[in-house]
């Protein structure tokens, strides 16, 4: 009689052997085909770690979250995210190093995240000299980590904070089904980091439109700007599904001037006092003169995606339509607006209504 | 669409019953008298990347060779679905519209696009209709996207 034996299941396609990259950077990487509207050079590498647990966090907003319903296959903020060996994924990068411009490991929650960022970050710094950023996932960090992850090459760190204010944090990550985040948690990474990596080394991601008045955010960006710290802004985008499906995208307007905001206080050294609010909190009033505010504007870098840079300091970590479908209009350029750009950025911004 | 009219080119099926244009990928397959069926090559889609929606017009819209009658959109591209002639739209492919993974699939059968009838039966005089100029065309078009990356490896 034959013995039978058990039956195996395949391997399981996990961090750290496998990975999933955005759709664009496995676009520059040629593991997918295709193209992007409008031409320009893209070198910024996203990588997500891949479980299949997924992640243990449940964001209201957020296509990973824990208790989001349905099976989305290797979609993730809408598109896919292809699942590639991490082997082959460094093999490329290598290949392309010379258009490569950023790096950046997103972690998720999860207890195996932090032994594998270290365990990839190693791979891909043995082999690859492009600086490489890791957006954290606070609640498996602690300062030992992340004085390792200095150690071992990481040349910044993002956090994800995304909700700017303490109510809106708890709200939609913390008393949540399958939550448990903690805002003071993300502040002691956020504050250990800056100790750790230095002056604009570290960047907090401030998520536009779950709430928040123009207030909040403005007061965050001063805060961070005097701590050398980065904003980067993101827009909130529906997620299917998620538990903010239905909740709207900032219109235009308010995200124009979000960014324009940002820019002056963070670029341009405006301060918290310039800016002028109604009993709502949102922004009535810019005090600063209209040509210079013109300047600012007419160059476009304000308008651009928010990201860590390149070695030389261009733009890095371009994300293109990250938040925002190919068929709508911009929300950050992946490139510097061109003079047809300018225009429409002008007429979205309306800044007679806050200037003067 | 016979298997014999089916040919590879560096990887890619080609359709040699049919005529293109070359500059936006589309095809006319005449179906008699003046009736067409209009699609896109297999090149132009893959080039495109993951493919998200497709805008197709309603029968009856009137086609202008070389303007837009639709609208394709990838993961991280859009771009106009161009008419490669003139004439009106008989009919649309609502199962390609419902799931443009058909177009993907079945690019030469059942991932057409709209079924038409020309204006001006000259229009078709005017795109690539030889088979070794068909073949010619595509492979410089698939070595060209090779070199700019639009391809994957």
């Amino acid at each position: 009689m034959t013995a039978l034996l058990p039956v195996l299941g395949s391997p399981a396609k996990i961090s750290p052997d496998y990975v999933r990259i955005s759709y664009a950077s496995a676009v520059a990487l040629a593991m997918k085909s295709g193209r992007f509207s409008r031409e320009f050079d893209f070198g910024g590498i996203n990588l997500l770690l891949n479980y299949d647990e997924g992640c243990l966090s449940d964001c209201g907003y957020c296509g990973l979250a824990r208790t989001r319903q349905a099976d989305y296959g290797d979609q993730f903020i809408r598109v896919e995210w292809p699942l590639v060996r991490t082997g082959e994924l460094v093999d490329r990068m290598a290949e392309h190093e010379d258009k490569l411009t950023r790096l950046c490991i997103s972690m998720v929650t999860h207890g195996h995240a932090y032994a594998d960022t270290c365990d990839i970050t190693k791979r891909i710094a043995a082999r690859v000299k492009t600086p490489l950023s890791i957006l954290v996932a606070p609640p498996t960090l602690n300062r030992h980590r992340l004085e390792t992850f200095k150690a071992i090459g990481v040349d910044m760190i993002g956090i994800g904070l995304d909700a700017v204010t303490e109510q809106l944090f708890r709200s939609i990550r913390t008393d949540v089904p399958a939550g448990g985040l903690k805002w003071e948690k993300y502040w002691e990474v956020v504050t250990d980091s800056r100790e750790i990596f230095g002056p604009w080394k570290v960047n907090v991601h401030t998520l536009v439109g779950l709430g928040e008045t123009d207030q909040d955010l403005i007061e965050i960006f001063t805060r961070l700007r005097d701590q050398q710290i980065f904003s980067y802004l993101f827009c909130f985008n529906p997620e299917p599904d998620s538990r903010m499906a239905s909740h709207p995208k900032s219109p235009l307007m308010r995200w124009r001037r979000i960014q324009l905001a940002k820019h002056l206080i963070e670029t341009e050294g405006y301060q918290a006092g310039q800016f002028d609010f109604d009993a709502d909190g949102s922004l009535v009033h810019l005090r600063a003169s209209r040509s210079a505010v013109d300047a600012v504007v007419s160059q476009g870098v304000a308008f651009m995606t928010n990201g860590c840079p390149g070695e030389q300091g261009e733009p890095g970590c371009t994300r293109p339509y990250g938040s925002y479908r190919p068929s709508e209009p911009f929300r950050d350029y992946p490139f510097p607006p061109a003079a047809t750009d300018l225009d429409q950025i002008k007429a979205q911004l309306r800044l007679d209504e806050v200037l003067g | 669409m016979t298997d014999d009219a089916l040919r590879e080119v560096s990887g890619f099926a080609i359709a040699l019953d049919r005529a293109y244009a070359p500059a936006t990928h589309m095809w006319v397959r005449p179906t008699g008298d003046l009736h067409v069926t209009i699609g896109m090559d297999p090149l132009g889609v893959e080039t495109s990347g993951t493919l998200a929606q497709l805008s197709l017009p309603e029968p009856g819209q009137v086609l202008i060779a070389g303007q837009p009658f639709g609208q394709l959109e990838a993961v991280k591209f859009v771009g106009p679905l161009t008419s490669p002639v003139s004439g009106t739209v008989r009919a649309v492919n609502a199962a390609a519209a419902a799931d443009p993974g058909l177009v993907e699939r079945e690019p030469f059968t059942a991932g057409w696009l709209i079924k038409a009838i020309l204006s001006d039966p000259a229009d078709l005089g005017k795109l690539l209709t030889d088979p070794q100029a068909i073949t010619d065309w595509y492979a410089a078009r698939i070595a060209d996207y090779r070199l700019s990356g639009a391809i994957a490896r």
